[in-house]
């Protein structure tokens, strides 16, 4: 059964009151959705926490599920939303950010860059390069490059036009280079 | 997806002419093979003579490949338990005709309801019992307090209403503890015998913890230390029998992974 054909099968489970269709949706989705919570929240407890909640949100609002968009895009955008409301909530009690969506000033690169040039890429400086990207790029990076979703997808999940997950990419992209290298993010912001 | 419609179109110049600028606006597109072929066949001859934008693009490159080479991680099967003990408390449980042959989740879950249940009495009463210290009677509140005899009985009537929060505290903890119990015992056959060894041998630590627990407070009925730690022992009860049904759940879904995560913590308890 492909995956689209499988989602709607659990819906209607779900819609009919089958008390294990839930479990299954869990089983199904938790995987993914938590990838993703623990990319943007950098922190397993933090996104446990927050895939908990989107779970919760999910049980509580099926009814409202029309199936315009597909069950997989749906919780994709709950679970991208609950991950940008619990970093602003971060940000504010860190008092850290002023300016959410559009915190492209004031970046300061590292001062001993550890990606040098002609030297592998390692994994633990990429990620916590990304947990240095500002939400907005870290959200479009983590679903389009790390996830693996094409740009129209990420669009219809942020509710954004595929140019503008284009141009978040793009910054992102810009930005992890910028970190990794220790060098000014010139070139983002032209 | 087909980028090309929206690809900065480089100036109708020769191709040496392309810019630097262009090549950073195309970067993306062409760390991603996506140029078309006439775009792509004029930036790759700016890159070949352009160290800078050669590298911008390789090392765009091996961002995207890093990021999809990311290694995937799972939730814990906590989760899972605390979501459906957080449903189960929220909801009543719906009324099926009795099965013939229950299945093991039939009496899982409804063991797992009453110990919700439980849990929330306990907390409630646990929130009771904490009155902030500004708001206790003997803040800050000495004119208002009754001198004499009047005095006397309102410790008294008070002692006597925290001796009751405790003592429902600790029936509701007993409750949660006695259906977490009969649970774990009906499915503890399906637990590897050194699993279940130390399940035994933690649970035999946390139960002499209590009986000790309860011998202090035998001994100094007001003493907070005692009965903190008698809360404090029941609680860490709770979470070992939580994690063993958490445990049972996921070796009969064949999570090896899962599985062997949550052994690494009830070793640890």
């Amino acid at each position: 059964m492909d995956g689209a054909r499988e989602d709607r099968t659990l819906v209607a489970r779900l819609r009919e009151g089958d008390v294990t269709a839930f479990e299954d949706l869990y089983r199904r989705h938790s995987g993914k959705l938590f990838n993703v919570a623990f990319r943007m929240t950098g922190s397993a407890a933090d996104a446990e926490d927050v895939l908990q909640d989107v779970f919760l949100q999910v049980h509580g609002r099926l009814d409202s599920y029309r199936g315009e968009a597909a069950l997989g895009t749906w919780l994709y955008r709950m679970m991208v939303n609950a991950c940008l409301d619990h970093l602003r909530s971060r940000q504010h009690r860190q008092q850290a950010a002023t300016d959410f969506l559009a915190d492209v000033e004031g970046f300061d690169p590292p001062a001993h860059p550890s990606w040098q040039p002609d030297r592998a890429l390692d994994r633990m400086d990429l990620e916590a390069a990304i947990n240095q990207l500002p939400p907005s790029y870290r959200v479009a990076f983590v679903l389009h490059d790390v996830e693996g979703h094409e740009h129209h997808e990420v669009a219809e999940m942020l509710g954004i036009a595929t140019g503008s997950s284009k141009s978040l990419l793009h910054k992102a992209r810009l930005r992890l280079r910028a970190i990794l290298r220790g060098a000014p993010d010139t070139q983002g912001e032209r | 997806m087909d980028t090309r419609d929206t690809q900065p179109e480089p100036p109708g110049q020769p191709a040496s002419a392309i810019t630097c600028e262009h090549v950073v606006a195309l970067a993306g597109d062409a760390a991603d093979d996506r140029l078309d072929v006439q775009v792509r066949e004029r930036v790759e001859r700016h890159l070949a003579a352009c160290a800078s934008c050669r590298s911008l693009v390789q090392d765009l490159r091996t961002i995207r490949q890093g990021a999809a080479a990311l290694p995937a991680h799972g939730p814990g099967p906590k989760v899972w338990a605390r979501i459906e003990s957080e449903l189960q408390a929220r909801q009543p449980a719906p009324v099926r005709p009795p099965a013939l042959h229950a299945p093991f989740w039939t009496g899982w879950r409804v063991g797992l309801a009453m110990a919700a249940v439980a849990l929330m009495a306990v907390v409630a009463t646990v929130i009771l019992m904490r009155v902030p210290d500004g708001m206790h009677p003997s803040a800050g509140q000495a004119a208002w307090q009754p001198a004499g005899p009047a005095a006397h009985q309102l410790a008294e009537d008070t002692v006597k209403e925290v001796d009751e929060h405790l003592r429902i505290a600790d029936a509701n903890y007993q409750q949660a503890i006695t259906a977490l119990e009969k649970v774990v015992a009906a499915e503890q056959a399906s637990l590897d015998p050194a699993v279940a060894a130390t399940l035994q041998k933690n649970l035999g630590i946390i139960d002499k913890a209590i009986q000790e627990s309860r011998a202090a407070i035998a001994s100094q009925p007001n003493s907070q230390l005692a009965q903190t730690s008698l809360f404090e022992t029941l609680k860490q009860k709770v979470s070992l029998l939580e994690d063993t049904i958490a445990l049972i759940n996921t070796m009969r879904k064949g999570d090896q992974a899962g599985a062997a995560r949550i052994i690494g913590g009830l070793r640890k308890s």
